[in-house]
């Protein structure tokens, strides 16, 4: 579903993202992880086609993020770090207008919209004007606005930075929902970046970590926590030391 | 198309659902009467001192075209400069600043569709703005026998020049996140267009640029006073059609070239 190759990303002289490649099947649900200013915003926004990337390219469902930007992008559902609200619209004008934008044909756009409505957990707000919505129910929105196309590919940028602890419960239950519900589908693939680990721990099965710009972990969760190491520890570990290989190794 | 719509339609109603769109087409409104009256009244004036010193040459040559209806779109020509780059100011730079460009820029839309809707939207409002000028043009005629072709060229010219200004308010909006550059951006642009004719004849009055020279030639091209004063006069040429579809293409594709060069850096 997902194949980066080799994506690179500079900044004049700064590297943000060092030839980071990974592949994703569909149904799988992936964390990004890193430190803030490893370079996962900045690796979602290539794979989104936001960014163009200095160096290397991925497929999306099989298309070409550069050299058939259109049908890539079609595939994707992406919720940005600020969820991109128009605070004067109602959530249903918005979600209409979103699924216009990401070519949802005319017959369709109503039940689309009403999916997505309903799979957020909108009904008793999808009257009333975005900014005057609170934060939990406007990253909501934005959450509906990533899957109004039904788009096989969802990449979330640290959804639930900025909420409150039960906002953030809410948040996680609706991905893992989405998710588990994508997974009966069995033809969606998740992307969400954060830096707080028990999210990973709650929803993802694989962990991709990201550190200066570099992969520097990718496995299955379990794996990588099995013989009760945490995944704090590897965050450390990794993170802190250059050689990922060095004196953690010996802890094993 | 559907995305240019799209776009175009959601503008507009922001714009009509906050309390912008009303503000600025009432104070329009407002400001055109103003002006109509005091053009009216000076139209009145002129005959009153004309009849008083039997000037009957001048009577001869007073009419409502030339001496009513053209020195209030003159005016109006200036409070629209002053007026488009407030409507155009948000058109991109809202939507970076609000962070719904990521929204767009992953979308399955061309950047030419994106510019093309805004740029639509834009129109679509400049047009209402000319209508209200319309209007008052149209009591000249409940009350007297103006030209009917002379004046509807006038509206023609204030509706292109709104056009063009509706263009590159939507350029200047393209390069800033922030509307209140981008609304001196276009201001300061206008200006400049405003007044190369003038700077043309200054710099030919002073014998630095020769009448005929190339570089007054080109300044002389580049503005819109000369032709938009002669659409006043009733002279449609297509060579000014020609230079309002060439400033406006022009502005559009720096626009596009501008939001496309998010993506170079």
């Amino acid at each position: 579903m997902i194949e980066a190759r080799g994506i690179s990303k500079r900044y004049g002289d700064l590297l943000a993202v060092d030839d980071v490649s990974f592949s994703a099947e569909s149904g799988e649900v992936i964390g990004f992880l890193g430190p803030n200013g490893a370079g996962k915003t900045t690796t979602m926004r290539i794979l989104t086609g936001f960014l163009p990337a200095s160096d290397g390219t991925a497929l999306i469902a099989g298309h070409d993020i550069f050299e058939d930007p259109l049908a890539a992008r079609r595939a994707v559902g992406y919720l940005p770090e600020v969820p991109p609200l128009y605070p004067e619209m109602d959530a249903v004008g918005y979600l209409r207008y979103v699924a216009t934008l990401k070519d949802v044909p005319r017959s369709k756009r109503k039940a689309a919209v009403e999916r997505a409505i309903e799979r957020c957990g909108l009904e008793k707000v999808h009257r009333k004007v975005i900014g005057s919505l609170s934060r939990g129910y406007r990253q909501r929105v934005g959450l509906a606005q990533a899957i109004v196309h039904n788009p096989s590919v969802l990449i979330l940028d640290e959804p639930t930075v900025g909420l409150d602890p039960i906002q953030v419960r809410e948040i996680r239950g609706l991905i893992a929902d989405l998710t588990s519900a994508d997974q009966a589908e069995g033809a969606h693939t998740v992307v969400l970046s954060t830096h707080i680990l028990a999210e990973v721990e709650a929803i993802c099965r694989r962990v991709i970590l990201i550190n200066a710009g570099r992969k520097v972990v990718d496995s299955p969760l379990d794996e990588l926590t099995q013989g009760g190491q945490r995944l704090e520890d590897i965050f450390a570990r990794v993170t802190t030391a250059d050689d990922a290989a060095g004196p953690g190794e010996g802890k094993r | 198309m559907r995305h240019v719509v799209a776009i175009a339609s959601r503008e507009l109603k922001s714009l009509f659902v906050s309390p912008v769109a009303y503000v600025v087409l009432t104070l329009f409104a407002v400001l055109s009467g103003f002006f109509f009256l005091a053009s009216v009244l000076s139209f009145d004036s002129n005959v009153a001192q004309a009849q008083q010193f039997q000037a009957f040459d001048f009577l001869r040559e007073l009419n409502l075209n030339d001496h009513l209806i053209a020195p209030f779109y003159q005016v109006m020509w200036i409070v629209i400069l002053f007026l488009v780059p407030g409507i155009t100011m948000g058109l991109f730079a809202a939507e970076k600043a609000n962070g719904t460009q990521e929204l767009l820029l992953t979308s399955p839309i061309t950047i030419w569709e994106l510019v093309i809707g805004k740029y639509l939207a834009a129109a679509v409002f400049v047009t209402l703005l000319v209508a209200v000028l319309g209007l008052f043009t149209g009591m000249v005629f409940l009350y007297g026998e103006p030209e009917v072709a002379k004046s509807l060229s006038g509206l023609l010219g204030l509706l292109l020049v709104c056009l063009t200004y509706a263009a590159v308010g939507t350029f200047a909006s393209s390069v800033t996140r922030n509307q209140l550059i981008a609304f001196f951006l276009s201001l300061v642009m206008l200006l400049i267009f405003w007044l190369l004719s003038v700077v043309a004849d200054l710099g030919a009055a002073g014998g630095a640029v020769g009448t005929n020279s190339t570089v007054s030639q080109i300044l002389r091209y580049l503005s819109s006073a000369d032709r938009f004063e002669q659409m006043v006069r009733g002279l449609v040429d297509t060579r000014d059609l020609a230079y309002f579809a060439f400033m406006i293409g022009t502005f559009l594709l720096l626009a596009k070239a501008s939001i496309e060069s998010v993506r170079w850096r």
